[in-house]
């Protein structure tokens, strides 16, 4: 059973001081309208060059992109190289634009784990699933719902986010939002869900609203990520499952997604035992990961600094066995 | 004479919370559990908390701004306590 929560109204208007997209707020429109109705050989060409426009205009995430290539490629990277992460973010946008206008995107379930992640979106326990910034994710709470699973999205409001508010209409029976924004009301709202027997579908790779922090290798160090789903799952009893989803080959509207195993609490084992193995868990959700952001650099999408290289007072997972 | 509420309440705290250098004594009536250095404590923790003190005595804590009110303080959980016997609307 799944209780609608303070979705129903996805951003439409920002207040003066909230977050928001970088570029104008006609951008998602105007992308949207172009990809419907100009010919692909004149599309593409002004996609690319409106892509060097935004890489012009944003020095913050032009900074953060090249010093976040600089690791993943293990090589200095170049201006070319920011312009390509760029460009396969606005393949990314343009994908979400297209879904929630409608258009079918088919998803295939890689062959590693999917057989218990299967099993999990198909029955009826409530569970929590977790994904990254990272190629089609951000549709994967919605594709829950086509697999039957209806989902409680934690998302942040930002003002001019056209793809949410599209992909919320054309989901809204299967999808709820919880927002982030207040985390003083989240964390009732969040409770109440659960209580309800809602799943939540939440992104972990961003700290800014992250109760709980622990580190993990990823990328070559231990980085520190958000831990919080994991404690939910133990307070509320809960399978933990992540996944992501890359573009399939050759490009189009269609995802391959990569399922984690499941985490399940042992309700009858201690709290520190279930926090190890979660460590454990999360550790090889990030080597999966990691496998793939080394594989498609130019999917991770956080135009942000990278995950922080953890102090050494934080808690930390026993570094992985085997590195991809 | 410690009221034995509190007491009990302050047991609970050191235990749902795992507060392995806190003696339960140490816990002033007046001070405040969350925001204070002392403890500090997150919102996953008064969320674990919440849960305990519902099952503990029946509460049914609705929001953040009453859960606010109620982790306020030992003396001011006691007297939500109090205010709100099982089966009570939250």
């Amino acid at each position: 059973m799944v209780t609608r929560l303070a979705m129903t109204a996805p951003p439409i208007a920002a207040a003066p001081r909230s977050p928001r997209n970088p570029g104008p707020s006609w951008g998602y429109g105007f992308l949207l309208w172009a990809e419907r109705w100009w010919p692909r050989w004149f599309f593409r060409p002004m996609l690319m060059l409106g892509t060097w426009i935004a890489v012009a205009r944003l020095p913050s995430q032009r900074a953060h992109s090249r010093a976040y290539l600089a690791v993943a490629l293990a090589r200095p990277s170049t201006l070319l190289d920011v312009w390509r992460h760029f460009f396969t973010f606005s393949d990314s946008l343009l994908l979400k634009l297209r879904a929630g206008r409608g258009v079918p995107v088919r998803c295939t379930l890689a062959p590693e784990n999917a057989a218990a992640f299967d099993a999990l979106v198909r029955s009826a326990r409530p569970a929590l699933f977790g994904t990254f910034h990272f190629g089609g994710s951000d549709l994967l709470g919605y594709l829950l719902g086509e697999r039957g699973r209806r989902v409680s999205i934690i998302r942040l409001r930002v003002g001019n986010s056209d793809d949410t508010r599209l992909l919320g209409q054309r989901f809204g029976d299967k999808v709820s939002f919880l927002w982030i924004n207040d985390p003083a009301n989240l964390l009732f709202d969040l409770k109440a869900a659960i209580e309800a027997g809602a799943s939540l579908a939440l992104k972990c790779d961003r700290l800014e609203f992250s109760a709980k922090t622990e580190s993990f290798f990823f990328l070559g160090a231990r980085r520190v990520f958000p831990f919080t789903i994991y404690h939910l799952a133990l307070l509320f009893d809960r399978p933990v499952a992540f996944c992501v989803a890359v573009p399939a080959a050759p490009p189009g509207d269609e995802l391959d997604v990569f399922a984690s195993p499941v985490f399940t609490p042992d309700p009858t084992a201690s709290r520190s035992t279930n926090l190890a193995a979660a460590r454990l868990h999360f550790q090889a959700v990030l080597v999966q990961l990691e496998a793939l952001v080394r594989r498609h650099p130019l999917l991770w999408f956080n135009f942000l600094p990278l995950n922080p290289v953890a102090a050494v007072s934080v808690p930390t997972a026993p570094r992985p066995t085997c590195t991809p | 004479m410690p009221d034995p509420l509190h007491t009990r309440l302050k047991v609970l705290i050191v235990e749902t919370l795992k507060l392995d250098d806190v003696l339960p004594e140490d816990i002033p009536d007046e001070e405040p559990l969350f925001g204070s250095p002392r403890f500090g404590l997150d919102s996953i923790d008064a969320l674990e908390l919440v849960l305990r003190l519902e099952k503990e005595f029946g509460l049914k804590i609705g929001s953040s701004e009453e859960s606010r009110r109620a982790l306020s303080s030992v003396a001011g959980l006691a007297a939500y306590i109090r205010a709100h016997p099982p089966g009570s609307p939250p």
